[in-house]
């Protein structure tokens, strides 16, 4: 370590380290200190007005704990529904089809590559709920009582908008999962099977524990997107209805577009800060595990 | 070689440079920024023949109506604005986001200024002075409830004047299996209609309002009138008359289900039967009525005198050719030219012209001559600006996520905002 620091002294770092307080740093803090001010379109002058700008996001009467509980749910929900379905279509791509695997690869991969609009005003039209063709599927069929108001009824929007960005997501997780799976040697499937662990057995023992650096990963990558999620939301129901769906990030954009510049740049700071902890503690535990292998 | 292919590449730019500038010598383009849905299909009609007329041409630049705005205030602050601009009229946004008493030119001395209605050019005038010309239907576009007169018909339904005898009429048509009123809450404006339409009701309940509103001494929260307007819009989402999937509606559907007599009433413009026959082929406009929106036993005429509006950016150098634009626009043929080829507007608020009202819609507009007031998103200030928001407002009331009280304390609660970024003398 010091033979290293010697040959290269420390100021070979400086012009990346210019580079980088200028254009991160700088504008970061600067970020930060517009969201004590009253910035607003409507007048030419910015003044500094202390906390006033998160008082008014924490006073009870504000709706920001409700995007935030959103926020929150939608990350918890895509999370594992992303996972859980990746890993399943992961498994199923590696070991149990046997036959056009590589168009499968290919459909279920399709959707992350569409884009978002195109995905969501599909969705809009499929959850339609007197028109739309999930609701006309499940009453030719009889299943009458699931027919619901997927995107319109405050209490089951947030979860239509997980289902449909999960049907979005899934193909991206499953891919890294399943390059994940290959990694593992066939050896410790054929020593487990030797010594009698069935299909269940040998997955929870042996494929789970193998693919765990790959899963923290997919969850680290669906944190952070999920924490920002502003497009799948802004484009299925606007946040609606009423403020039932609306998030951190597309409250975000709507201070900015009503010209509230200081709100909003307060808002981002605190969906900054909630990204900087739970990015901090994902980290220290994929050092962790790191430590232990 | 290589200096030689450079020397002739300039040679050639400064050329085509200063042809260019030759060319535009000889001819003035006015640039227009304005938002789309402003510039209709008469409107273009008109600006070619002007050009074909005078020789100047109109360059009618159209910005998406969301982001209209921004860019109009980006340009206008950094001092580089159109010759001519678009807005809404109505004194709020002209003070607050055109500013139009440090953008634009006064216009009061104009010929055609005498010539306007005079409820519209005030909507255009801050401080005495008249800054836009409001080229649109201001007076024929009145928001009210159109019905399919063959379904009522069916039914011996006759048009209410009172809420209750609305639920009457609602009940009936509900029991027979018609959804009694379509309302289009998806697009997010068009449910809001019901609240600051009926702003003239609520000025005749508390007289003088809208200034007390406006000088911040008065709220709209404890309003009994807007409390009663929102108490029965939501009983009429309850009571399942706007249909079970109204929050999924949109208003593009309107006319097919209006037309059909699956649905029996939507509120739309007084001149929305002629914009049904021309989407639903085969449909006789006469087969469709109006009458007021009547939350609260409203039977005060809601006339909105604001509508897209131009106006002449200070510092263009064309200052001189834009106003001899708008006046050669309010000469009479070319006013009549606009009523007769535009389906959407009836009429134009200027002396002499002609309408195009049909014998129905002359006699409803005649009824209520006397009986007619501004509605509150021009005469309160700060409510335009919240529209969408208060279409948010009420979905969460009809979802019973808030209460018809929580959406007055809101919309009490933006125009202090609102008011503060502007640094409103009343609010601060």
């Amino acid at each position: 370590m010091n033979a290293i620091s010697r040959r290269y002294p420390l100021y070979f770092a400086l012009p990346a380290l210019l580079l980088y307080v200028t254009f991160f740093i700088v504008p970061s803090v600067t970020g930060l200190g517009y969201a004590f001010t009253d910035w607003t379109s409507y007048s030419d002058q910015v003044n500094f007005i202390g906390w006033k700008n998160f008082q008014e996001i924490f006073s009870p009467k504000a709706r920001y704990l409700v995007y935030i509980g959103n926020t929150l749910i939608f990350t918890v929900g895509t999370i594992i529904l992303k996972t859980v379905l990746g890993i399943g279509l992961a498994v199923l791509l590696n070991e149990g089809v046997k036959r056009f695997v590589n168009f499968y690869r290919v459909i279920i991969y399709l959707p992350a590559v569409l884009p978002t609009l195109v995905v969501a005003l599909i969705f809009r039209s499929i959850l339609h709920p007197a028109t739309g063709i999930l609701n006309g599927g499940l009453r030719a069929i009889g299943l009458n009582a699931f027919a619901l108001p997927w995107l319109i009824d405050p209490h089951i929007a947030i979860y239509s908008v997980i289902g449909v960005d999960s049907w979005k997501g899934v193909g991206y997780i499953m891919v890294i999962l399943l390059a994940g799976l290959q990694t593992i040697p066939k050896d410790y499937y054929e020593a487990a099977h030797i010594d009698g662990a069935n299909a269940w057995q040998r997955f929870r023992y042996v494929t789970l524990p193998m693919l765990r650096p790959a899963i923290v990963v997919v969850s680290v990558l669906n944190a952070l997107y999920a924490l920002r999620v502003f497009d799948i939301v802004f484009a299925l129901t606007n946040g609606g209805p009423g403020y039932a769906t609306e998030t951190i990030a597309t409250d975000i954009f709507k201070s900015f577009s009503e010209g509230q510049y200081g709100l909003g740049t307060a808002v981002s700071t605190i969906l900054f800060i909630i990204l900087l902890v739970v990015g901090y503690f994902v980290i220290r535990l994929l050092e962790r595990g790191q430590a232990r292998d | 070689m290589k200096t030689f292919f450079a020397a002739a590449a300039l040679a050639a730019t400064i050329f085509t440079v200063s042809s260019g500038a030759g060319y535009a010598d000889d001819k003035v383009t006015l640039t227009y920024l304005t938002s789309q849905g402003w510039v209709l299909d008469a409107h273009s009609a008109l600006y070619k023949k002007f050009e074909a007329e005078t020789g100047i041409a109109i360059d009618a630049q159209i910005v998406p109506a969301d982001q209209y705005y921004n860019v109009l205030k980006t340009k206008l602050n950094s001092g580089e604005g159109p010759d001519i601009f678009g807005g809404q009229s109505g004194v709020n946004t002209l003070v607050v986001d055109l500013n139009v008493e440090k953008n634009a030119v006064d216009l009061s001395g104009e010929p055609w200024a005498k010539q306007e209605d005079p409820l519209v050019s005030s909507q255009a005038t801050v401080n005495g002075k008249l800054y836009g010309l409001t080229y649109w239907d201001t007076l024929g576009l009145v928001w009210v409830v159109n019905y399919n007169k063959a379904v009522f018909a069916k039914y011996g339904l006759s048009i209410p004047t009172t809420y209750a005898e609305f639920k009457a009429i609602a009940e009936k048509l509900k029991a027979a299996g018609v959804q009694p009123l379509y309302e289009p809450i998806a697009d997010g404006w068009h449910h809001v209609l019901w609240f600051p339409e009926l702003g003239p009701k609520y000025e005749a309940g508390t007289p003088g309002l809208a200034d007390a509103l406006n000088a911040n001494k008065a709220t709209f929260a404890n309003n009994k009138d807007m409390l009663t307007d929102l108490t029965e819009l939501k009983d009429m989402y309850d009571s399942g008359y706007m249909g079970q999937t109204a929050i999924a509606d949109t208003y593009a559907d309107a006319p097919a289900k209006l037309a059909s007599g699956s649905v029996a009433m939507v509120v739309g413009p007084l001149a929305y039967a002629t914009t049904i026959a021309s989407q639903v082929p085969g449909t006789d406009p006469n087969n469709f009525g109006v009458f007021l929106m009547p939350l609260d036993d409203n039977q005060i005429l809601n006339v909105n005198p604001g509508g897209p509006t131009m106006f002449i950016y200070k510092n263009s150098p064309h200052v001189a050719e834009a106003k001899k634009f708008f006046d050669w626009l309010t000469q009479p043929a070319q006013l009549q030219y606009f009523i007769d080829n535009a389906p959407q507007a009836l009429t134009l608020p200027f002396a002499g012209v002609k309408g195009k009202f049909t014998p129905a819609q002359q006699a409803f507009m005649d009824t209520y001559k006397d009986k007619r007031g501004t509605v509150y998103q021009i005469a309160v200030n700060y409510i335009n600006s919240q529209w969408m928001e208060i279409g948010k407002d009420i979905t969460a009331m009809f979802t019973g996520a808030e209460s018809p009280e929580d959406v007055l304390d809101s919309v009490d609660k933006r125009r202090a905002e609102f008011a503060k970024a502007a640094k409103d003398p009343a609010w601060n």
